[in-house]
Parts: C-alpha cells; sequence; structure tokens
C-alpha cells in the first residue's frame, strides 16, 4: 500500500490512474464522450431497456469491482447568470464508475464480460474502437477520462466485495449474538461451527 | 416508465454540471487540490457513500467527429452516491458543508452570492443532470449499514482467530464478552 496521508492510503492495485482518482481502495473514474445525433434515440431506449429488464443488470454484477456506477446523456447546459442556456450541437455521455482494483484490470473487464453491451453504452459515441480488442478502447478512455480533483469514500480500506461479504455475514453474527444468551455452551459451539461453515465465503 | 432515472433502492445519484468563472478557476482548482484526503469535509455528510469534484476545462472532440465542440467555460463537475433524497441531501450538504461549498460554488457563473442555504439548494438543482442508468452493488444497504457491518467482519474475522484454541465453554463465554451490546 501506497501511504499518501495518515489514515487514508491509495492501494498498490489501483496502480494505473492518478493518485487524485484514489481514496483508499475506491477508485473514480470519469469520462465525457460525443454522441452522434442517433444516440439521443438510441442511449434512452438502451437505459430503459436495461432498467426494465428482470436480470439486465445481473451481468453488471458479474463485475464484481463495481460500487456503483452511472451514464447521463447530457443535451443542453442550463442558463446561468449572464449564460444563455445552451443547446449541444452534440449530445454528450457522462459516464462514472466507483469501483476497485486495477484500472487496466476494470477496463479489460467491462470489455469481456459485457462485450456486446459495450456498443450499447458506445456505438453511438464518435470514435468509440468497439469494446474487443481492448487495447483501443482503454486507449479511447484515457483520451476522454478527466482526472478527479477531490474523490472521496465513506468506506475507504473496503473492496466492493469485501462490503456484500460483510452485508451477508453480519445479519448472522447479530442473529447469533440475539440467541447466545439462551444457548448453552454446547449449542453455541455448534451454531458458531455452523456459522464459520456456512459463512466461511464472507470471511 | 420515465426516460431518466435518479435513484436505485436506497440510494441517490446525483450529478451537477455547473460553469466556472473563468477568472477564479485557479482559485477554485487550488481549494479542490487542498482538500486533505484523510480528512475529506465530505466525511461530515453521513449519507454520503461516494463523491466527487471535477474540474472539466473542456470537452474532448474526437478526430472523427464533423466539428468539434466547447464548453463555454470551464465546468465543475460535482456527483455524489447517497442515500436518501435530495432534498435532504443538499439541505445536508448546504448546512454541514456550508463554507467549503461558498467557496466551491462561489467560483461558478450564476450562483448566489454568497453561495449558501436555500438560494445554493436551487442553484444546485437547477444544474443537476438527469441521470440515464445508474448501478449500484448493494443498493439497500446505507452508510451506516455497509460501515456497521464491515466492522461486525472484522470482528468476526478475529474471534473466529482466536477461537480455533478455545473450549467449548470459554468460546461462549468470549463470543458474548467480544459481542454482547
Amino acid at each position: 500500500m501506497l501511504r499518501l496521508k495518515a489514515g487514508r492510503t491509495a492501494s498498490l492495485a489501483a496502480s494505473g490512474t492518478s493518485v487524485r482518482n484514489v481514496d483508499g481502495e475506491a477508485v473514480a473514474l470519469t469520462v465525457f464522450s460525443t454522441v452522434r445525433r442517433w444516440g439521443l434515440l438510441e442511449l434512452p431506449l438502451f437505459f430503459l431497456f436495461i432498467r426494465r429488464g428482470k436480470n439486465s443488470l445481473s451481468t453488471l454484477r458479474q463485475l464484481s469491482f463495481i460500487h456503483a456506477a452511472r451514464w447521463s446523456l447530457v443535451r443542453r447546459l442550463p442558463a446561468n447568470g449572464t449564460q444563455p442556456v445552451i443547446r449541444l450541437r452534440f449530445p454528450h455521455l457522462y459516464f462514472e464508475s466507483n469501483f476497485n482494483g486495477g484500472w487496466e484490470e476494470y477496463i479489460d473487464a467491462f470489455s469481456y464480460v459485457l462485450t456486446l453491451g459495450m456498443w450499447g453504452f458506445w456505438g453511438s459515441s464518435y470514435g468509440f474502437p468497439r469494446a474487443l480488442p481492448s487495447g483501443p478502447f482503454k486507449q479511447y478512455i484515457r483520451d476522454n477520462e478527466f482526472d478527479a480533483n477531490h474523490y472521496y469514500s465513506a468506506y475507504p480500506e473496503a473492496t466492493a466485495t469485501v462490503v456484500l461479504s460483510a452485508l451477508e455475514i453480519a445479519p448472522k453474527v447479530d442473529a447469533l449474538r440475539g440467541q447466545v444468551a439462551t444457548m448453552s455452551a454446547e449449542q453455541f459451539h455448534a451454531a458458531w461451527q455452523a456459522l464459520l461453515t456456512d459463512g466461511q465465503a464472507c470471511l | 416508465m420515465p426516460l431518466t432515472c435518479n435513484t436505485l433502492g436506497g440510494m441517490y445519484a446525483l450529478t451537477v454540471f455547473t460553469p466556472i468563472m473563468a477568472h477564479r478557476l485557479d482559485e477554485v482548482r487550488a481549494f479542490l487540490r487542498g482538500l486533505p484526503p484523510q480528512s475529506s469535509p465530505l466525511q461530515r455528510l453521513e449519507m454520503v457513500h461516494f463523491a466527487r469534484w471535477v474540474i472539466v476545462p473542456d470537452f474532448v472532440s474526437a478526430p472523427s467527429q464533423p466539428r468539434p465542440e466547447h464548453l463555454p467555460s470551464p465546468y465543475l463537475l460535482f456527483s455524489a452516491t447517497f442515500d436518501g433524497t435530495l432534498d435532504a441531501f443538499l439541505d445536508d450538504l448546504c448546512d454541514k458543508l456550508a463554507s467549503e461549498a461558498e467557496t466551491i460554488w462561489g467560483c461558478c457563473t450564476g450562483a448566489p452570492a454568497p453561495a449558501c442555504g436555500a438560494a445554493l439548494k436551487a442553484y444546485l438543482k437547477h444544474n443537476q443532470i438527469q441521470t440515464g442508468l445508474f448501478f449500484a452493488a448493494y443498493p439497500d444497504a446505507s452508510v451506516t449499514t455497509v460501515k456497521r457491518a464491515l466492522e461486525t467482519r472484522s470482528k468476526a474475522i478475529a474471534f473466529a482467530a482466536q477461537a480455533q484454541t478455545m473450549e467449548v465453554q470459554a468460546l461462549r463465554e468470549a463470543f458474548i464478552q467480544e459481542f454482547a451490546p
């Protein structure tokens, strides 16, 4: 681990990106891409299709190193002060991810696991080179990525897998805590062993 | 079904994109870079899972697009993944992050002067980008739930290591001592 300052560290596993995109195990990815006009129709429908599909998000869940991600289509910039509303000549696709692990491995996994889905997300973007091979796609993301000026994770020490494991095992420990007062030593021993066996993948 | 959706489970995905006054770009950049990573002011917002500020100097134009497109000025992107409602979050931000928020968004075009309170909340809402698709690996777990679960898991791992050599009677007593409320 590379110590940044007292208390928080940047994981060496997160190498491949600016240290400003890193908080402990968590890594920020921020990307804008320019979208062809037909993306104005394709992207909202694709997002809707994924949101409505019962198992559409399950592929993203296979990418077990993602805490959270989002895609947004930007078509106009609101008026502010003396600046009038601006309707963009080309819509822009905003993508952000909060993940853990190496930047290169993250983009590789995206390319290999979401190969077809990648076209749905970025097929309408100018310059998108296809998901595979992953080398040109990595370069595409690098070209369109912006480094964070400040990035924060509420639990920087935890990977997404560790969070999911903790959320699975904690209720079982809590249940045992609630029952221990009424258990004999032998009963508790058996229950503890069962918890370890049942939850060993989470520990 | 709407074409945009900012929520998933109990989580909300907020994205705000505000123009920075060109002559104050260096000021806001220096301020954001000076925020200590080990004690981020965002820690005060207990409902926030992840957040970032990103200065976007201009859009990147792909060589294949017909014409380049430029932002009228540098923009500040703020995004947060948090528990609960947008109103509750923005109220919390304007309250607990008042000093930092005033400095940061005070550098933005059209922001209220001073950039605080209800006026800042309205400004941030005005510049919100609606989310097309939001994914969260554990959408129903609040920050409090996640932190507590991580603590319980750590204690369980440590206890499991210690328990390997314990007698049956001692195991129960040690568990009560370790995990009793």
